[in-house]
């Protein structure tokens, strides 16, 4: 009984409504503890700032005068929950492979490389442009009813679906 | 507990349950948007249930955090050109696979592709500053 219910959690896929609930519970959660709206996107401004010490940007220097702050916490920690994750399950430490990308379209590493870096600029860039990402807009903006952030995450789901289906067409050989 | 420590905490069950539900996967991303796979669907669906709830529930009780202060709920507002950006955001989500959540618990998990993903988020990020700089609208 309990490895049963061991297994379901730490070696097993969870079903869809176990993860959305545990990520869900993270709204409320970050409000109670910390007053803090559940996001992760702006701490990628923490890490530019670490990596890049840009002196004269006047948007880092007002939205970022402490670089270590919680937000690179929370995103340690995240990294921290995926390989806990990976390790329970006994999956390989390091791998190459990305799903369907790997196995249709089959670039060259150096390609793909490229490929996954030019989406994380847009990612990146488009994440800061729209004032949140999935988890600011869609998740806790929406569970809070609020419009921009559905607009936002219509215009997420536009863009998504545009770029996967070009690239299912034009690299993935078409079709299902 | 400190505050990093408890976002440090946090982080390791958001991460975790990305992970173990599959939202670090390229192809449950993938999936949602030819739709050969609703699953992540269903996962954001009740997330923003859960969340609703929680935080109506927060509300309805004294509205104060756990140490008293009034609870105040962030709302993003939209600037001339955030729905450009949301729709640049979009065709990144739907080219890696990942979104800035996700693509932190693919590095856990030692994709390396994943690894692009992330450096290329980083320098997005350092553009959007740089652009910023002369387009205060952005």
């Amino acid at each position: 009984m309990i490895k049963t219910i061991l297994n379901s959690i730490f070696v097993e896929p969870w079903p869809f409504w176990a993860g959305g609930i545990v990520i869900g519970l993270l709204v409320p959660l970050l409000y109670y503890f910390y007053n803090t709206a559940l996001g992760v996107s702006t701490g990628y401004g923490n890490l530019a700032k670490i990596i890049f010490r840009p002196r004269n940007l006047g948007w880092i220097k007002s939205q970022f005068p402490d670089s270590w702050n919680w937000r690179v916490y929370f995103i340690a920690g995240i990294i921290l929950g995926g390989f806990l994750s990976a390790r329970f399950s006994g999956r390989p430490v390091l791998t190459t492979e990305m799903g369907q990308f790997t196995t249709l379209v089959g670039w060259p590493a150096l390609l793909s490389a490229l490929y996954f870096f030019a989406g994380g600029i847009l990612l990146g860039l488009g994440a800061r442009i729209a004032g949140g990402c999935t988890s600011g807009h869609s998740i806790h903006g929406i569970a809070n009813l609020h419009l921009s952030s559905i607009l936002a995450t219509v215009f997420f789901l536009i863009g998504g679906w545009v770029s996967a289906n070009i690239i299912r067409i034009l690299l993935m050989g078409g079709g299902g | 507990m400190g505050k990093n420590a408890g976002f440090f905490g946090l982080g390791i069950i958001f991460g975790f349950a990305l992970s173990r539900v599959g939202a670090s996967e390229f192809d449950l991303i993938h999936g949602m948007f030819t739709g050969e796979d609703y699953k992540l669907v269903g996962v954001i669906l009740t997330a923003i249930i859960v969340g609703f709830i929680g935080v109506r529930m927060l509300q309805a009780g004294k509205g104060t955090t756990r140490s008293g202060q009034k609870i105040q709920i962030s709302h993003k507002k939209l600037g001339r050109w955030s729905l450009l950006g949301a729709a640049l955001f979009g065709i990144g989500w739907g080219m890696a696979g990942a979104c800035p959540g996700t693509v932190l618990a693919q590095l856990g998990e030692g994709k390396v592709l994943g690894l692009l993903t992330f450096g290329g988020m980083i320098y997005g990020t350092y553009i959007y500053a740089r652009l910023k700089e002369n387009n205060p609208e952005l």
